[in-house]
């Protein structure tokens, strides 16, 4: 327990911002759907003179009205990704490379904690912070569209917020296994941070392009559909299954080579 | 039958190409205060890191408490307490809390530091990040001697610490060692492994070139002998093995002298002396003396432990 509050205690800062920055957007943007949703009419034509491809990339496939657009354009496609990759860097390079590097990894390493319960530890508190953001993210705009008079289907926003979850915990596995593997928190959120630009920008080109639309699945974003979750309650198993495999995996694998590593000061 | 605690054969690691350390042999006994010293960059880092399970071995072994020091890490922890030369705290907490953090990881009750920090004037309350480097290494010491580990393991404990601080650790040490607790002391300082140790161990260029007592490291070197004699000496009055003139000068004379001194007092018989001083060299002479000479410090028995 006494490792767990401390890491706990050392995600508090950075949670907290992070949430404060999720709700604040959030609250705004369920406060702006009604606006939205009056002028219908209004932002069909406004859309339509872009083109569809276009739109598509940045997850706007239908009305702004319509509430799972309105999610996936306002959160899915923009806040959620930018909040979630710098918590997952944050918290999954951190308790390996960062400790590392500031010296403070042999000080809980030279007590009879082992290296795997001092990187579950740490894997723990990045599963609770990120459900937490995951929360924060869909709980700010349902909640304030409500305030407005205007309630969603939770449960497809709750499906929403479990996929945004599965999402982020993915980035996290990837970046905690790149962290020990590289023991260099610049070189692990580099790449981590180089190929989540990278599956973006497969996922705009496979939009815009029918040609390279067989190179969705290889992007992150092509598994990240919240539109139809919100909207028909479809849940995405194949989905949350691939961003749980890439999770679990990248912790345990993370786990099994600290277990094995060298820690060179 | 001796009881090691610390037992390395054949230890050897490298980083890629580059040299860590290289076919190191100790053993430390179980009570003894142990001395490894060295310069910057010689492997005392390399071979604590090994013995503490952070790094694996290319080759060769390294066992503490008898068991396997990488494989077996979290159980030996249970018995090491670790300090090394700068520790990175957390600079957001305070002193109580990171060390009530360390204490709780081995096992000790909340404040079990609290008389340490009153002998060494620590204040508790101040975060990590406003304090000074020596009082930040406080913290280091008050969480190396809180518990009651049997072995203390102390990587260049004393930097950053003012002369009174480095009397205060000597003090802790020697309590250490008198309670039956096994001190290994990493230093490039003599006079504190002199002062601290039973045994030193002396690594240069990642290999342990010698082991001895203290008292037989200061004892099997040079020593300095300055004479005023009745009359000037013939010049090779003093020609013996291992007697060097450093000046001979009328009547004057300086020379400096290893190992057994007996035949050297026997010369010195033979002449009226007014004046005679013998020293034992200055320990960081000796040490300058052992870096300088290739040669000078051979390999005499590394893992050799006493009876």
């Amino acid at each position: 327990m006494t490792a767990f509050r401390l890491e706990l205690r050392r995600c508090r800062s950075l949670a907290l911002w992070l949430a404060v920055s999720l709700a604040v957007y959030g609250a705004v943007m369920g406060v702006m759907y009604p606006f939205l949703k009056s002028n219908d009419e209004l932002m069909r034509q406004y859309m339509a003179t872009f083109p569809k491809e276009f739109l598509a990339a940045f997850g706007m496939t239908g009305v702004l009205s319509d509430p799972g657009v309105f999610y996936t354009t306002y959160m899915s496609s923009w806040l959620w990704p930018i909040i979630a990759t710098a918590a997952a860097l944050l918290l999954g390079t951190r308790a390996v490379a960062a400790d590392l590097d500031r010296g403070f990894l042999d000080l809980p390493l030279a007590t009879p904690l082992s290296r795997a319960r001092y990187l579950a530890t740490n894997i723990t508190a990045q599963v609770i912070v990120l459900a937490a953001l995951a929360t924060t993210a869909v709980l700010s705009i349902w909640l304030s569209a409500a305030a407005t008079g205007n309630v969603f289907d939770l449960r497809g926003y709750a499906l929403a917020g479990v996929l945004s979850f599965a999402f982020a915990c993915a980035l996290a596995g990837a970046a905690t296994l790149l962290s020990v593997v590289t023991l260099s928190r610049g070189q692990a959120s580099g790449i981590i941070g180089g190929a989540v630009f990278a599956m973006y920008a497969v996922f705009v080109v496979t939009q815009v392009s029918k040609d390279w639309a067989w190179l969705a699945p290889l992007s992150a974003w092509g598994h990240f559909r919240t539109t139809e979750l919100i909207d028909q309650g479809v849940v995405p198993v194949g989905d949350l299954a691939l961003f749980a495999a890439v999770a679990i995996g990248g912790w345990l694998a993370a786990v099994w080579a600290f277990r094995r590593r060298d820690l060179a000061a | 039958m001796t009881n090691l605690v610390i037992e390395a054969t054949g230890l050897t690691k490298w980083y890629g190409h580059r040299r860590g350390v290289e076919d190191v042999a100790l053993g430390v006994v179980e009570g003894e205060a142990f001395g490894f010293l060295g310069p910057n960059g010689a492997g005392k880092t390399t071979t604590i890191r090994l013995l503490l399970g952070f790094l694996r071995a290319t080759s060769g072994s390294a066992r503490v408490f008898g068991a396997d020091a990488f494989r077996d890490a979290a159980r030996i922890h249970a018995r090491v307490s670790y300090l090394g030369s700068d520790p990175g705290f957390l600079g957001e907490l305070t002193a109580a809390e990171q060390l009530d953090y360390l204490g709780g990881l081995r096992g000790l009750p909340r404040r079990a530091w609290a008389p340490l920090v009153e002998r060494l004037g620590l204040d508790p309350t101040v975060r990590i990040k406003r304090l000074s480097r020596g009082n930040r290494q406080k913290i280091g010491v008050v969480a190396a001697f809180m518990g009651r580990e049997p072995l203390l393991v102390l990587d260049e404990p004393t930097s950053g610490l003012d002369p009174l601080m480095q009397r205060e650790f000597l003090a802790l040490a020697a309590e250490a060692r008198a309670a039956g607790r096994t001190v290994f002391l990493s230093s490039h300082n003599l006079i504190e492994v002199e002062r601290a140790c039973d045994r030193v161990a002396i690594i240069r260029d990642g290999r342990v070139v010698q082991v001895s007592g203290v008292g037989e490291l200061l004892g099997s070197h040079w020593r300095s002998v300055n004479l005023v004699l009745a009359a000037p000496p013939a010049p090779d009055a003093f020609d013996l093995p291992g007697v060097e003139v450093v000046a001979m000068t009328g009547r004057e004379v300086h020379l400096m002298v290893r190992g057994n001194v007996n035949a050297l007092l026997g010369r010195i018989a033979a002449h009226a002396v007014e004046d005679i001083a013998i020293t034992t060299p200055d320990v960081e002479d000796l040490f300058l003396r052992l870096y300088r000479d290739d040669g000078a410090a051979s390999p005499t028995a590394p893992g050799e432990v006493p009876a």
